[in-house]
């Protein structure tokens, strides 16, 4: 597990390299607590994203995907590991805390929020949701204030006058597109959308997507779309990575992973896809039992459990990440 | 700050502005019966203190119904609530003590507030040891018995001034009783404040705004705070009808302001005669009676208006 797993190259915009977030976990005793073990939310997570690709990060509730795109970002702060932006190591930027570089680094970084119904301050209006970037940043001269949030509006789709509405009069799909026009408003490169959609109402799910692909499109960018919905990640992305217990297990090229899985987790995720179409035979889910707690995770290969192809090497030896063929990366002793 | 650019920017605004929070409270508010009377009650309260000087039929100190033997003399068309033992205008000295029961309940709440928002503030954002240390002080003044510690200190102070600089302060007893109830009223506002920015500085909207890079003082002072302000307006509105009991209190066992006119020190010049004399005690007992149920009523609207579960 060294940088070598890791490619690195001219292409890449972003190269996550041993991510790590612990929360330790105390007993809290009369006078002082004590550390009792130690929650791994994100445990030695390493990828790259390549200019102008969507990097789909797929798996379980609790699997870490949120964590891991909130560190990128420091909205927590992670316990080791480094996040490449070109050359700068934003997180060891942010630890510093010298206003100026990480302003720099916030106006290339931006993160659409999952739930558009708490992302919003409730007390302001859509224009002063989306002129605080202005008045933080200020590379907007004050008067083109006006004309640029009437642009940003109309990017995502909505018309000036929304821009004295309240966040409570507009409908869950509006929202996201405000906070979509919020993440915008800094000219980022690089976007991070945590569950974008999982909060909408199923009908405006598709517009959402296609205004994230269109804007993509747009204005070259570069997205890590996290999702635990598949048939969006499909839509929107062009490699998936498949997170399980807080590590990548199985990284490839979207339809590669879709057509072939290798790791028996993502054959087990993608066959829980329910199939419209009653001939087809609903897909049997292999896993067996529940995912274990992340403060007990097992010995060896930490999937397996819950794997129908363990064998004793799995109980043991912890599979590494390492290439499998074309652009795919799997961690599997057994690979299907 | 923003507000300012942000005006500017959006000078072609239509004029029909859409309900904030604070007008879709109010709609809420304005349904609500009991929130209403408080309301009302309040209203009148605050109008008779500031027109005490002109509707009150007779100067405060008047005491010329003395010289006519009509010290505690029944309702007339003269005294409309009769005389009390000293020959003042019974009516008078309720409208006059108006102004002084809202000074001693803002004033008290405003001191309140301050520390209160203070110290909840900090405690609920940075968390941890400063939380665990400043709680444990709040929890500390919660238990300290604070109506014989101001009664002390009152009688203290008024001793120690004589002869001081400080005794030419005009209604220095009553400036000392407000900052006292101040200084120990601010516990429930500091625990409110502080529940109110654990909750919300998880918000994912103060995330964004970290995300977006903005201050520490901006995310504190534009996102949390006034997001945080209806609990803190509800618990405000109870506290002032607190304090205006508790400087009745005082003022009744004799501690308070001897120029000031309050209605707990009617009651303390005249429960004496209340046999004699009922007129003089009962009006401004339910002068008392009437604020701080109006204040509490008012609480009482508020809270249920800006209570979201409710949310029609």
């Amino acid at each position: 597990m060294t940088a070598d797993v890791v490619p690195a190259g001219e292409r890449d915009l972003i190269r996550v390299e041993h991510l790590r977030k612990l929360y330790p976990v105390r007993r809290r005793g009369v006078f002082r607590s004590r550390q009792t073990g130690e929650i791994r939310a994100v445990d030695d997570i390493s990828f790259t994203i390549r200019r102008g690709e969507t990097l789909g990060l797929v798996g379980e509730s609790g699997c870490g995907k949120t964590t891991t795109a909130r560190a990128m970002l420091h909205l927590i702060e992670p316990t080791s590991g480094s996040a490449f932006f070109g050359d700068v190591d934003v997180l060891e930027v942010f630890a510093e805390g010298r206003r100026e570089d990480t302003l720099k680094i916030r106006r290339r970084m931006q993160y659409v929020f999952q739930d558009p119904y708490l992302s919003l301050n409730p007390r302001w209006t859509i224009a002063q949701t989306l002129l605080e970037p202005f008045r933080v940043h200020r590379h907007v001269p004050e008067a083109d204030w006006h004309r640029r949030l009437v642009e940003l509006l109309h990017l995502v789709g909505l018309e000036e006058y929304h821009a004295w509405r309240y966040p409570h009069e507009f409908s869950g799909g509006q929202r996201q597109r405000v906070g979509i026009a919020r993440a915008l408003a800094v000219e980022p490169e690089f976007v991070i959308c945590d569950e974008p959609v999982s909060s909408l109402d199923v009908s405006v799910r598709a517009q959402i997507l296609n205004l994230l692909v269109e804007l993509q499109a747009k204005l070259r960018l570069t997205y890590l779309y996290i999702s635990h919905d598949l048939s969006s990640v499909r839509f929107v992305s062009n490699r998936v990575a498949v997170m399980y217990l807080g590590k990548i297990v199985e990284m490839a090229a979207v339809d590669e992973l879709f057509s072939h899985p290798m790791h028996h987790y993502s054959y087990a995720l993608l066959t829980a896809i329910p199939v419209p179409d009653p001939d087809v035979p609903a897909g049997r889910s292999v896993l067996v039992g529940e995912v274990p707690s992340a403060m007990r995770i097992p010995q060896g290969c930490r999937f397996h459990p819950r794997c129908p192809a363990a064998t004793e090497v799995c109980r043991t030896v912890e599979p590494p990440l390492a290439p499998a063929g074309g652009d795919r990366l799997l961690a599997c002793h057994h690979p299907r | 700050m923003t507000e300012a650019p942000a005006a500017a920017a959006l000078a072609t605004a239509p004029p029909a502005r859409p309900p904030g929070m604070w007008r879709q409270g109010w709609q809420r508010f304005r349904r609500n019966r009991t929130g209403m009377l408080g309301l009302t009650l309040v209203c009148i309260v605050v109008l008779v203190a500031l027109s005490c000087a002109w509707i009150a039929p007779y100067e405060p100190n008047d005491q010329s119904a003395m010289m006519r033997f009509g010290s505690r003399e029944g309702p007339t068309w003269a005294h409309l609530f009769g005389t009390d033992r000293m020959g003042y205008d019974v009516l008078t000295r309720v409208l006059y003590g108006a102004p002084t029961a809202l000074a001693v309940g803002i004033g008290a709440m405003l001191v309140a507030s301050v520390i209160g928002i203070l110290i909840g503030g900090i405690s609920g954002y940075l968390g941890g040891m400063a939380d665990e240390l400043l709680m444990r002080f709040t929890e500390f003044f919660l238990v300290i018995p604070v109506f014989i510690v101001i009664l002390a200190v009152v009688r203290l102070f008024g001793i120690v001034v004589v002869g001081s600089p400080l005794e030419s302060i005009p209604y220095l007893n009553l400036m000392t009783i407000i900052l006292l109830l101040g200084l120990f009223g601010w516990p429930s506002i500091a625990r409110m404040t502080r529940a109110e920015f654990l909750r919300l500085k998880e918000m994912e909207f103060v995330e964004a705004a970290r995300c977006i890079g903005a201050t520490r003082r901006d995310i504190i002072l534009r996102h949390i705070l006034p997001n945080a302000l209806p609990s803190l307006v509800v618990i405000v509105a109870l506290g002032i009808g607190g304090a205006i009991l508790a400087e009745a209190m005082i003022s009744f066992l004799g501690f308070g302001d001897p120029k000031a006119i309050s209605w707990g020190q009617l009651l303390f010049f005249n429960y004496e005669a209340l046999k004699v004399a009922p007129w003089a005690s009962i009006a401004p007992g339910s002068a008392i009676f009437m604020t701080v149920l109006g204040f509490n009523l008012l609480a009482d609207g508020l809270s249920d208006a800006f209570n979201p579960r409710l949310k029609q």
